[in-house]
């Protein structure tokens, strides 16, 4: 056992070097990896300090008790000069020596009594006396102020700390390391030894050498007496050792979770374990079902695997895992690391070292992408390439895949590679130092094998090299060597040495470097993978390109920050919140604009973009998830006119009846008032305003043709074109408002005829008696009522909807291009987001020059035969489709000389609701009283838009 | 005796349960008990099959069918030139997840990679269980993709050495020089002798006929 000497760590400086390579990571974080302490031991304080350490049943202190008093004389102790810092919980030292002589972590709860010591210098010395008796003597050194400030944060914490500490006890008991120690210094009689891993009932794995076994445990009964244990324990180059050679089965899970750091969860979150069982009893998932298959296919060849008891635990384990951490859930291979650890720990312990597992030891290895398992074998393939040249040249020339043979071993810690009890050998170590322990023993299992590796040359018979080396680790490394001594090292033994000594160079800053260096190369391929998958299982769409498809899945995930694709954590679904940001990022409606100031308008906004939503989310869960979003897009972006009315229709059918009820009627206006009031306030144009704009200029042009009496064969379009913007924006936006109040007017025209008939009878039936003038004014009084009367909701069909939409050529066009197009998912989101150069809107108007052309051409025509220009023909709806969509070409228009529109649409606004009052003013009173804030400036008088109802009303159903 | 061996590495992709494994340990094995080891990232396996008077012997990569290992399913399929997919007659999931994985060849793996589509466990249809993908389907994925394709039982053995063979033959064989007039590329050959020698012990023998 040599070489164990030289297997003392030797790589401080190393790791230095990695570290200026290195990110950096904050000084708290560093210090609580280093020390495996919980997420919330933040450093407090630290301070420069002289520490001894007396176990409590130390050989010194035995000596200072057989003393009698007079005779005091100070038991020699070692004095270590450090480092001391107090977080939370903790105390914590290390020696400046070499970092390893005395690291001493000791949980707050521990403390039984601090006094400052009676000292003859004037430095400060505080003497800590343990829970079980040990002594810590602390020699501040420093300022004084500093060391005061230092005990005060101390006793502030302790008092902090008096309710964990009361647990203590309970604590203890469930630890080994107390048991022994009760049972063979105090001899107590009638001691129940805390509760085991199942090796304890099953056998553990391995040939049983029970003398062994002793010894080591002894060992380690030695060194707690010295050093302390559990919750406050001293690691010294001797605790390093005693792993080195192997830990005794008994008290493998307690070293195991004091290295991981473990112990320190389960004792600050006692009871949370049984709690999440409990509160998921019964609950199922799919990590669930895909655990309980996994559980008979668990290191089946253990008995207790066999059985239902092993079977149990290791269930409970990775179900009660995966409803703590629901980002990672279950991966295979979780299963077989749980079973190893569950031979030498109880449920809970294994529960907590599972934790501190996938949280530092092997982080990223079993979430959902298992992004850090691909990682590491990048990582690990390197380290075969700078390490072992020759090897990996074979390997590259013979196309070996490396990565995919050494997966296993680092996925599931060497426990299906190797014979459990070699396995856990290595994890000894491995929970001792960390990750670098199994690239270190990667690599060496390659280079001892090197020489049969390197004949092997295809990835069968390399696999069965490395297989039957693995099941040979307990046979002689040197069957043929003369020396007994020599041919006694096993295989094994020479993997450790190789290990530990050959590679002793690969340190955990070293890893950390070469993950830097590969994570974006992984995690970009992992998210085009994951990208790719998704793009092929969305819905079947018809409105939407690939690029489409693409550019809606950038925009979505981005949107939904907290979702990290490639490490497979966070929701992957959409709330509300974050679909209306989505939304604002491709279209036109949804941008934020100067409107949002008006609270009108952001409820109208609101009220849509949630019955948007509800339609939106297949699952009625509240939330989006890739394919609704899709799904929805596609049916807005339909180039059907009548089917995104029926969309739109469905939207506020709520109960599906295909009939909309009056308070949905109403709703429907107020979502129509809020998707156009981007044209309402001239910030887009529609086709009708381009084309009027086109038919200006063509006018123009004719009527300078016609008095200059040119042939009307060439026709020169200005590239300069004035266009009086204003004039073009207030028709549009007149043009809006006058659809807007139309689409009111003939809604409830058309629903009070439509209701009719049913009155008329009811009257008849139920008043014979009144003479016709009362009938008369009754049936008006119904009439006027029926819209509003709740009693009898049923007002507008789709039917009648679509005919009022398709009457009015600005809403008929809203639904056949200009929503559509508003919608931008054919630009890479990049794009989408860029601030588009802002330039006049009215720039490059005529974008269809020949139109225009042929405009002036008829316009001559018409004049040269008539005599007289007539005047523009208002476009009609039919020639919708000729032009281009230009809409989506104008930037926003922000620029100051339209920010008077502002204004004028929140005017607007209100006419628009004066309109809606008007037309049921009485009835409104009659009916609804107060419960119609919104309308409350009913009574204003009705603006320029009624002038021109009367010819809206004439409405041919 | 053959002294010409032609090595196929095949990866075997396909959701979780579908029977890729079973499907692996029938034609390694003929055998279908369950399989006590469990698949870590990907299990290999090899077989060697007969064809006329050569040797192919397929390097078989069964990978693990959990969700999340498909992300590793890149590495096992980057240097394959032939894979089988598999999904589940009983269920369209597993189907669409095939496609999927059609495509994902396709566009990633090597260009002449060999390609074949089982539909695997037509015993449950047998057994009178509900089918809830079509045989047309499959056949109509595999025309449009160009696939080998066929609906296989891992239980029963059906047609499970018939897509290896198939694959076999497809396969360009390594031809030392005499050979290689011989070499009988479309295998449409009627009397092909067909045998199958498990690698790990030879006196296991099944042999099959592929008609």
């Amino acid at each position: 056992m040599s070489f164990l000497g030289s297997l003392r760590q030797k790589t401080p400086f190393f790791d230095k070097i990695a570290e200026s390579f290195t990110p950096a990571i904050s000084r708290d974080e560093k210090f609580k990896y280093e020390y495996r302490l919980p997420a919330e031991e933040n450093i407090i304080d630290d301070t420069n300090a002289d520490i001894s350490f007396v176990g409590a049943y130390s050989k010194i202190m035995a000596m200072s008790r057989s003393k009698t008093e007079i005779n005091q004389k100070s038991p020699v102790s070692y004095v270590y000069s450090g480092r001391l810092y107090l977080t939370p919980h903790f105390l914590v030292f290390r020696d400046a020596f070499d970092q390893y002589s005395c690291v001493l972590v000791m949980n707050l709860s521990t403390i039984k009594r601090v006094e400052r010591s009676p000292s003859e210098s004037h430095s400060f010395a505080l003497n800590i006396t343990l829970y079980s008796g040990s002594k810590i003597s602390i020699q501040f050194i420093g300022l004084r102020y500093r060391s005061e400030q230092f005990s005060h944060q101390l006793k502030l914490n302790l008092k902090n700390n008096i309710e964990t500490a009361k647990n203590l006890p309970q604590f203890l008991s469930t630890c080994y390391s107390e048991f022994i120690i009760t049972k063979n210094i105090l001899h107590q009689k009638d001691l129940i030894p805390p509760r085991a891993g199942l090796g304890q009932q099953f056998k553990y794995p391995g040939r049983a050498e029970l003398d062994k076994e002793k010894a080591k445990l002894r060992l380690w009964f030695e060194y707690f007496k010295e050093n302390g244990q559990n919750m406050a324990i001293v690691k010294n180059h001797m605790f390093q050792k005693l792993i080195r050679v192997g830990l005794p089965n008994r008290i493998r899970g307690e070293i195991w979770e004091l290295c991981s750091g473990s112990i320190y969860l389960r004792h600050a979150n006692s009871g949370e374990y049984q709690k999440i069982l409990r509160d998921n009893e019964g609950k199922t998932s799919q990590a669930i079902d895909e655990i309980e298959k996994d559980l008979k296919r668990s290191l089946p060849e253990y008995r207790a695997y066999q059985s239902e008891e092993g079977i149990g635990r290791l269930r409970n384990v990775l179900t009660a895992y995966s409803w703590k951490n629901p980002d990672v859930g279950y991966c295979q291979a979780m299963n077989i690391v749980v079973a190893g650890l569950l031979i030498f720990m109880t449920e809970e312990q294994a529960f907590w070292c599972l934790t501190k597992l996938c949280d530092i030891y092997v982080p990223g290895y079993y979430s959902k992408t298992m992004y850090g398992t691909l990682l590491d074998q990048k990582v690990f393939e390197a380290f075969v390439e700078d390490r072992l040249p020759i090897l990996w040249k074979h390997i590259v020339q013979n196309d070996i895949q490396l990565s995919v043979i050494s997966l296993p071993w680092f996925l599931s810690l060497f426990f299906t590679s190797m014979p459990l009890e070699y396995a856990f050998r290595i994890m000894d170590i491995f929970f001792l130092n960390g990750a670098k322990t199994l690239f270190q023993v990667a690599l060496a299992v390659l280079k001892v094998n090197a020489d049969d590796l390197s004949s092997a040359e295809e990835d069968g018979t390399f696999i069965a090299v490395l297989k039957n080396y693995f099941q040979t680790l307990g046979d002689s490394a040197y069957p043929e060597s003369d020396d007994t001594n020599r041919r006694q090292i096993t295989k094994f033994q020479e993997l450790l040495v190789t290990a530990f000594k050959e590679f002793s160079i690969i340190s955990e800053g070293m890893i950390i470097q070469e993950r830097n260096k590969h994570q974006k190369g992984i995690l970009q391929n992992i998210e085009t993978f994951v990208k790719r998958t998704q793009m092929r299982q969305m819905p079947k769409t018809f409105n939407l390109t690939d690029e489409d498809l693409s550019n809606i899945y950038d925009i979505y995930y981005q949107s939904i920050e907290t979702h990290k694709i490639s490490m497979g954590t966070g929701s992957s679904s959409m709330s509300f919140d974050v679909f209306i940001q989505l939304l604002s990022k491709f279209c036109d409606w949804c941008k934020p604009s100067e409107s949002d100031e008006n609270p009108a308008f952001r409820k109208q906004k609101t009220d849509f973009l949630k019955k948007l939503f509800r339609k939106w989310d297949s699952n009625h869960l509240g939330e989006l998830t890739l394919n609704d979003v899709v799904t929805g897009i596609d049916n807005l972006k339909s180039t059907d006119l009548l089917q995104l009315i029926n969309y739109f229709f469905s939207l506020y059918d709520t109960d599906n009846d295909g009939e909309l009820h009056r308070e949905e009627v109403l709703q429907v206006s107020e979502g129509l008032l809020f998707l156009t009031e981007p044209w309402k306030t001239g910030r887009y144009i529609d086709l009708l305003t381009k084309q009027s704009i086109e038919d200006d200029i063509a006018e123009k042009l004719a009527r300078e043709k016609f008095n200059e009496e040119n042939t009307t064969d060439e026709i020169d379009l200005p590239s300069d074109v004035q266009v009086d913007e204003e004039k073009c924006k207030i028709e549009q936006s007149e043009r809006y408002l006058k659809a807007a109040s139309s689409f009111l007017q003939r809604s409830f025209e058309y629903a009070k005829s439509f209701e009719l008939a049913e009155e008329i009878d009811l009257i008849n039936f139920s008043d014979d008696e009144l003479d016709g003038e009362a009938k008369k004014k009754k049936f008006n009084t119904l009439k006027a009522n029926v819209a509003l009367d709740p009693t009898r909701p049923k007002l507008l069909d789709l039917a009648t909807f679509r005919m009022i939409i398709l009457a009015d050529e600005t809403y008929e066009l809203f639904f056949a291009s200009t929503w559509g197009s508003s919608i931008h998912t054919d630009q890479p989101i990049e794009n989408v987001m860029k601030n588009r150069p802002l330039r006049s809107m009215f720039d490059g108007i005529i974008a269809d020059g020949r139109r225009v052309a042929e405009q002036v051409r008829r316009r001559v025509d018409s004049v040269t035969t008539r005599g007289s220009i007539t005047s523009v023909e208002s476009a009609g709806a039919h020639t919708i489709n000729s032009g281009s969509v230009l809409t989506s070409s104008y930037g926003s228009s922000k620029e100051d000389r339209f920010d008077d529109l502002d204004d004028f649409s929140h005017e607007h606004q209100e006419e628009h609701e004066d309109l809606l009052g008007s037309s049921w003013v009485e009835m409104e009173m009659e009916n609804e009283g107060p419960n119609s804030p919104d309308r409350h400036n009913l009574k204003t008088v009705p603006t320029r838009d009624l002038d021109s109802q009367g010819d809206l009303i004439e409405f041919e159903a | 005796m053959n002294s010409n061996v032609t090595s196929v590495k095949l990866v075997l992709l396909g959701e979780a349960a579908v029977g890729k494994s079973s499907i692996v340990l029938r034609f390694v094995s003929n055998d279908f008990s369950e399989n006590k080891e469990p698949t870590i990232g990907a299990a290999f396996l090899t077989q060697r099959v007969n064809i006329d008077d050569h040797t192919v012997k397929f390097e078989i990569w069964d990978t693990a069918g959990q969700e999340r290992f498909a992300s590793l399913a890149p590495m096992y399929y980057r240097n394959a030139q032939a894979a089988l997919v598999v999904y589940d007659v009983s269920k369209p999931q597993s189907f669409i997840k095939a496609r999927h994985w059609v495509k994902e060849l396709q566009e990633r793996a090597s260009s002449d990679i060999i390609i074949a589509l089982a539909g695997n466990k037509v015993d449950i249809v047998e057994d009178g269980g509900e089918r809830k993908v079509a045989t047309e389907e499959g056949q109509k994925l595999a025309d449009e993709e160009g696939l080998l394709f066929f609906e296989t039982s891992a239980k029963t053995g059906q047609n499970v050495n018939e897509v290896f063979l198939a694959i076999g033959e497809k396969i360009p064989i390594k031809k030392p020089n005499e050979h290689a007039n011989n070499a009988n590329a479309d295998g449409s050959n009627d009397n092909n002798r067909v045998d199958i020698t498990s690698s790990d012990n030879n006196a296991a023998a099944v042999s099959g006929c592929n008609c």
